[in-house]
């Protein structure tokens, strides 16, 4: 393990990936700090205004929002745009920063549960095999054969809006690659004396899998889950822009680029003049999966075991 | 046999053991009956595939589809095992009857420490404490002889020699004092002096714990060395049946005479070595009759068209030929290595 640092650390690629999800992390925890919320509902983005048209940055909040906040006895702890407003006046800069805590929710949240489930059926399916092998992998199939993003989309539909429906409907449908490939590794696996040993000291089937098989066999899991944190963030943001993702208003950057839909074209005669509305949360999205992508091409070369000798 | 006055530990008794493939039935195990008495050694030999570590899987009931244990019975101190539910298999494997595999190399697993490997069983069949495991498993460790059992216990399997590992096996086999041992060529991985050692060890290990082991080999050299009685197994059946001393200076049958004379001599003079003509037959199309007549010197019409019985020879002496009366006549010859 400790090599497996040391390698993640020495190689280039991966050190980038590693700092930009340092950066990440940072944002995350001092979100408060960074941008502290206006409301009493942190992710609920702040608007600063309530015009349609977004905002260039250093916009300053309209005077009537200000005299909201008056009336309601708030102190206003900022009150300028520094990457402009979204359509409707949502302030871009907050919902990046607390966007963030939501893009670390859905993809280590998403992941962490599809992959346990799709490592328990993985593993169950192998190591008993029979017709339980059979039927495990015939559910898996069904569900296999669904295309994932409208599969995705549908049960969210289904659910209604939300983040938590848009995990459970990516959960749903993000386990069976992990059970594959589990299953893949333990049919190999049980095969090795060692399995046999085990069942001949009168271990039991359960502490089998659990001690001896997943710890040999769960590395390449490792790594797929890894690359997977990024596409689930996107396939959570593609939910979101198509409008059945998170909530409007809700610091999410699917639905920032959501809200940037009506003017990534800008206006007649200034292609560019609402560039903020789509660059800042698309740079934020695409170096979020990257960080994940080149940790996980780094783990995968790192684990690989036809290139672990040689590394 | 002739060992009544002796405690009778494990009874097998027409064991068949099939693998049902996409071939055909492999008859893998076809009727084999031995006994094995407390404190004692039985030794099994025979060619590769000839269904030694079957039996030893059968008795454990470790096989899994496509081997099934089809007939017979396994009666250890006095009940059947095929008849337990696995629930009561597991408290009986390990704990009673315990195994030695052949290859140290893949039988410790990788991951995990020896130490953590021998306390598993501990903690499971006497429910102590990981710490407590973790102290008897460093005793162990010293009783198998390996050096510095207190910082070998915290290491891998990759960290240890291939007698060291097999040392380690040995310790996690004896680990729970099993009344049954059953190693399945423990010491065909490693060199000769190797083997010597684990052999010497093996055989005082059993005789402190008063125990009872099969011995599954194919090398008689290790037989001569550590086996009471001897069942001379060919194509899923006991060929010949008999104590040591019977078998290694009046074998009967043509197949355990082969094996013997097949033994290099320094003391005669020899231009080729001896050897069996032929191949174990492919299990999925035996030949009629004897199994072994095509490849028997002393085959007859007879050999080939029935299948002769195990007969009862003297007591304590079983033979499954036709032809008795001519082999006697070759051992008589002293072609033999003796003991």
């Amino acid at each position: 393990m400790n090599r497996t640092l040391r390698k993640l650390f020495s190689n280039a690629s991966s050190l980038v990936g590693i700092v930009l999800l340092f950066v990440f992390i940072i944002i995350a925890i001092l979100a408060p700090v960074i941008a502290p919320p206006l409301s009493e509902d942190p992710y609920q983005i702040p608007r600063m205004s309530w015009d349609v048209n977004p905002q260039p940055p250093g916009f300053s909040m309209s005077d009537n929002i200000r005299d909201i906040y008056d009336y309601m006895g708030k102190d206003l702890k900022w009150d300028i745009s520094i990457c402009g407003t979204a359509e409707g006046g949502y302030d871009i800069f907050y919902g990046l920063i607390w966007g963030t805590r939501t893009a670390f929710r859905i993809g280590l949240i998403t992941v962490a549960i599809a992959a346990f489930i799709g490592v328990f059926i993985g593993s169950i399916s192998a190591y008993f095999g029979g017709w339980i092998d059979e039927i495990l992998m015939r559910i898996t199939d069904i569900f296999l054969s669904f295309p994932f993003l409208v599969a995705a989309m549908v049960l969210t539909t289904i659910l209604g809006r939300g983040l938590d429906k848009v995990m459970i409907a990516l959960i749903t449908f993000g386990w069976m690659g992990y059970a594959r490939l589990i299953r893949g590794s333990i049919l190999s696996a049980k095969e090795e004396t060692y399995v046999m040993a085990a069942k001949a000291l009168g271990v039991k089937d359960i502490k089998i899998i659990w001690k001896h098989l997943l710890p040999n066999t769960i590395f390449p899991v490792m790594v797929q889950a890894t690359m997977n944190i990024g596409s689930m963030v996107i396939t959570a943001a593609a939910l979101s822009f198509l409008g059945v993702g998170a909530p409007v208003g809700y610091a999410d950057w699917g639905q920032m680029v959501s809200f940037a839909r009506n003017w990534i074209i800008g206006s007649p005669g200034n292609a560019g003049q609402y560039w903020f509305t789509v660059f800042y949360p698309g740079i934020f999205i695409v170096l979020f999966v990257l960080a994940w992508n080149l940790i996980g091409d780094t783990l995968r070369d790192i684990l690989d075991p036809r290139l672990r000798g040689e590394l | 046999m002739i060992k009544d006055n002796k405690k009778l530990l494990l009874e097998v008794k027409n064991l068949k053991t099939y693998f049902f493939t996409e071939d055909g039935i492999v008859k893998a195990v076809d009727g084999v009956d031995f006994e094995v008495y407390k404190g004692e050694t039985l030794g099994v030999v025979g060619e590769s595939a000839c269904g030694k570590s079957v039996t030893a899987f059968s008795i454990m009931r470790l096989l899994d589809y496509p081997g099934k244990t089809v007939s017979g019975e396994v009666i250890f101190k006095g009940e059947n095992l095929l008849k337990k539910t696995e629930d009561e298999m597991r408290r009986i494997r390990g704990k009673e009857i315990a195994m030695i595999f052949q290859e140290p190399m893949t039988a410790l697993n990788p991951v995990l420490t020896v130490g953590f490997q021998i306390s598993e069983a501990l903690m499971m069949h006497f429910k102590i404490s990981k710490k407590e495991a973790l102290k008897k498993s460093i005793e162990l460790l010293k009783k198998v002889e390996i050096p510095i059992p207190e910082q070998r216990v915290n290491e891998y399997p990759h960290q240890l020699s291939g007698g060291m590992r097999q040392r380690a096996m040995i310790a996690m086999a004896m680990s729970c004092d099993p009344t049954l041992l059953i190693a399945d060529e423990p010491t065909t991985a490693l060199d000769v002096t190797i083997q010597a050692q684990i052999l010497d060890l093996m055989k005082s290990l059993l005789r402190e714990f008063n125990g009872s082991l099969i011995m599954i080999t194919h090398d008689l050299g290790v037989i001569a060395e550590i086996a009471d009685s001897i069942a001379v197994m060919y194509a899923g059946k006991i060929v010949e049946y008999a104590d040591k001393r019977t078998i290694f200076y009046t074998p009967l049958h043509p197949y355990t005479f082969g094996l013997l004379t097949s033994i290099p001599r320094l003391d005669v003079e020899m231009k080729r070595l001896n050897v069996i003509p032929g191949i174990v037959p492919n299990p999925l199309h035996f030949p009629t009759g004897c199994k072994f007549n095509p490849r028997c010197r002393f085959a007859t019409n007879k050999c080939r068209e029935e299948e002769p019985p195990l007969i009862k020879v003297e007591e304590g002496h079983l033979v499954r030929c036709w032809n008795i009366d001519k082999v006697v006549k070759e051992v008589k010859k002293g072609l033999l290595v003796g003991v």
